[in-house]
């Protein structure tokens, strides 16, 4: 309904007729947009908004609006009202108010972070008696077919596949004479090799991002081990003594120099593409996922390359990038489902969505879309493809409680690279605190 | 104050004396009965407003303390668990508390020292005084900005403008918003800087003091730092109090600088973890709804504990002019 002109404070007389005046425009126009709603309702189609929220940098708005408006194009009964949010971190906080509230949107992305959470609370839509009919998933690869499904229920569809990434500056690495890491390099070399970058810059760049508060790098070096970070029922899969190995390691490398200072460390801790070390030219690597190459190639002119995370390629997997997600108290799920599967299995869709948010789900749009990606893009499916087969098993969806986690990590490994505590005490003050936060 | 006109009593002592005085009362009863309604009827929005918004809501957050509500799961009673883990099992809590408490015991008496400092070079009538007054308060006006703080961020960060003003004098700066030394510093800093609304009460407080006394004070022989100890300083002590005890309970309250500077986490190293700031992860990162309301409780209590602490001890320093007729 349109908004009437509102009479202003404190009316003389005079004024009142006036306003009156001008109501008497307002008012039918507003009783206009009211009839017309709802005389469509009984025309067949019925017209459906659909809320849809996201995260992401202003490329992946630009993009999903678009993919979006097709939807509408094919459907125009269905129109879509966006909101995004650049960080993943105020996007949760608000999400989670709006879902309290009972006013969630109706579909929404989801990683990690929140699916265990958003399911098992009863705010994602059930999709379990979608998928298979109206959501199809028969073309998606076996590791994100059930990506999406969290105790006997599913929470979300799989958007895109992607896997953790090492980037590295190849310019600044070419101009000191060294050569690049590569897939397969162990984690003593990196240490070494960001040493080097030190030295051989004169003290200039600082070599390797120190990923010891990345719980993503935790976990690869867990799994290079045969251990996990969470049990399939929920509960951590390493000990103390893995946790304090893993800070002591990083220690390590700060004291040969290999890694710079802790406030650049907890700069780039954020997560933020823009705040890496890559990105402001503080070092040369940078520890991702895959499908961040052209946010990151945006923020440099520098020629950047990429690499599996040290250790043994077995440490990664292919995992659900992200989900869409819907609403379990949304009016509309039909429809919900329907541009879901659209999202998800629509070759023109797909052609939009690039590999954005990682390679589309659905792998015979993954192989149409591959020849009309950007470059940074092609780039990102290239290595990805190149290690289909040599991945690790999927791990275990993470327990609710585990953005806490991270979070809690986060303070453990600063509070040693900033000298606050050490590895050993850091590492049993997270466990104290982290079980108390996934046990809850 | 509300001033209440009593009638009269009625003088007469003859029977249709009292009658008529009875039917005044009535009269005048039902009139103020309707009187009051109205007053009712045009409270009602306001009143509405108090107890939908805000009295419901905070008594509801007592409840809930005692439950275990999740932001998106109900809850059940739990009794006292809440607070039981806020004091027993969270060292988190602590942590933050210590934080604040810090922040509290650098910023206000800064902050006020600030404010005098200023309020009595600007309080003398000069040519062009109202400009610098004006100018000296419009950082308060930008307030717990989101804006301001990014600024503080960007000026205080590793590459920022306070390091490059150092850098001219060789000195080697450090980072100063992203090491767990120095952050709080820079968020004391940010409160101080906005000096402005105490330094306006200060200013008015200052020219309540009668000219008289200054002028016995000169004819005495008394020099400035005595005039300023014996004169100033006891006369202003009401407005001082005043003041104290606003801005405790406001750096109690400081959240925006700390979430901007730290992305909403409270780092580096927990270094910004100001109460609030905890009591919104809690609520709102980690969907701990009860834990924070219990949390949101002991604040309330802890301010309301301090400032009863604060009026107990101003006998002993607040000096009324009306002769301590309180």
């Amino acid at each position: 309904m349109p908004a009437s002109p509102e009479p202003p404070h404190g009316p003389t007389r005079r004024h009142l007729l006036t306003t009156a005046g001008a109501l008497g425009v307002g008012v039918p126009l507003a009783l206009a947009g009211c009839g017309g709603s709802s005389k469509s309702g009984n025309t067949g189609a019925t017209k459906v908004e659909l809320a849809v929220y996201w995260w992401g940098a202003q490329t992946r708005a630009d993009i999903t609006d678009k993919v979006l408006a097709l939807y509408t194009q094919k459907h125009p009964e269905v129109t879509f009202k966006k909101q995004w949010l650049g960080s993943s971190t105020s996007y949760y906080d608000k999400l989670s108010t709006m879902a309290a509230g009972g006013s969630a949107p109706d579909l929404f992305q989801l990683d990690d972070n929140g699916l265990a959470e958003y399911t098992n609370r009863n705010v994602a839509l059930d999709l379990k008696r979608y998928v298979g009919s109206k959501i199809s998933v028969d073309k998606f690869p076996q590791s994100l077919r059930n990506a999406g499904s969290v105790g006997g229920k599913i929470g979300g569809v799989a958007a895109a596949e992607n896997t953790p990434a090492l980037y590295f500056d190849k310019t600044t690495i070419k101009q000191l004479g060294l050569t690049d890491p590569a897939t397969g390099m162990t984690w003593e070399q990196l240490v070494d090799f960001g040493a080097q970058v030190f030295t051989k810059s004169a003290g200039k760049t600082y070599g390797t991002m120190d990923p010891a508060a990345d719980y993503k790098a935790l976990q690869v070096w867990l799994r290079q081990q045969g251990k996990e970070l969470y049990t399939p029922d929920g509960k951590f899969a390493f000990t103390v003594d893995d946790l304090t190995a893993w800070l002591a390691f990083w220690a390590g490398a700060a004291a040969k120099k290999a890694t710079p200072p802790a406030d650049l460390i907890h700069t780039a801790n954020t997560g933020d593409v823009t705040k890496q070390l890559i990105s402001t030219k503080k070092g040369v690597t940078a520890f991702l996922w895959s499908n961040q190459l052209s946010a990151l190639a945006k923020g440099t002119d520098h020629e950047l390359g990429m690499a599996t995370y040290p250790g043994d390629a077995k440490g990664q997997w292919a995992r659900a990038s992200m989900y869409w997600a819907g609403f379990s108290g949304s009016k509309h799920p039909d429809t919900i489902a329907d541009v879901i599967n659209f999202l998800v299995n629509d070759p023109d869709a797909g052609t939009l969505l690039g590999a954005e948010r990682g390679l589309a789900p659905n792998l015979d749009v993954r192989a149409s879309v591959k020849s009309t990606l950007k470059a940074a893009d092609q780039t990102s499916v290239a290595f990805e493809s190149a290690l289909t087969g040599k991945f690790g098993p999927t791990p275990p969806v993470p327990p609710k409680g585990h953005v806490q986690v991270k979070k809690l990590l986060i303070d453990a490994a600063e509070s040693v690279q900033f000298k606050k505590a050490t590895p050993a005490a850091a590492a049993s003050s997270f466990l104290g605190q982290a079980t108390a936060a996934i046990s809850s | 104050m509300a001033v209440t006109t009593t009638p009269a009593p009625p003088s007469g002592t003859a029977q249709s004396r009292h009658a008529a005085a009875a039917r005044r009362r009535r009269r005048r009863g039902a009139a103020a009965r309707q009187e009051r309604a109205a007053g009712y009827v045009f409270l009602a929005p306001w009143l509405l407003g108090l107890l939908a918004i805000t009295a419901i809501p905070t008594l509801y957050s007592l409840y809930l303390s005692f439950t275990n509500y999740e932001l998106l799961s109900p809850g059940h009673w739990v009794g006292l668990a809440n607070y039981r883990r806020m004091f027993g099992a969270d060292p988190k809590y602590w942590h933050s508390v210590t934080v604040t408490l810090t922040y509290a015991l650098v910023a206000v008496p800064l902050k006020l020292s600030a404010a005098l400092g200023v309020a009595l070079l600007l309080h003398r009538e000069r040519r062009g005084i109202g400009l610098f007054r004006g100018l000296f308060y419009l950082p308060s006006l930008l307030g717990g900005s989101v804006a301001l703080a990014i600024v503080w961020q960007a000026v205080f960060s590793r590459g920022g403008a306070v390091n490059g003003a150092l850098a001219l004098v060789g000195i080697h700066g450090r980072p100063w918003v992203n090491d767990p030394d120095t952050v709080l510093g820079t968020l004391v800093l940010l409160a101080v800087w906005q000096f402005g609304a105490p330094m306006v009460i200060f200013l008015a407080g200052l020219k309540q003091i009668p000219t008289e006394l200054y002028e016995a004070a000169a004819v005495d022989g008394a020099g400035w730092w005595r005039t300023f100890r014996s004169v100033t300083l006891p006369m202003l002590s009401p407005v001082i109090f005043f003041n104290l005890i606003l801005e405790v309970i406001h750096a109690f309250q400081a959240f925006t600088p700390a979430y901007v500077v730290s992305n909403g986490t409270g780092g580096p190293a927990d270094a910004t973890l100001l109460y609030t700031l905890n009591l919104y992860i809690q609520g709102f990162a980690n969907f701990k709804m009860a834990y924070a309301s219990a949390m949101a409780w002991i604040l309330l209590a802890a301010a309301a504990l301090l400032t009863a602490l604060l009026f107990t001890t101003s006998r002993f320093w607040v000096h009324y002019s009306d002769g301590g007729e309180r």
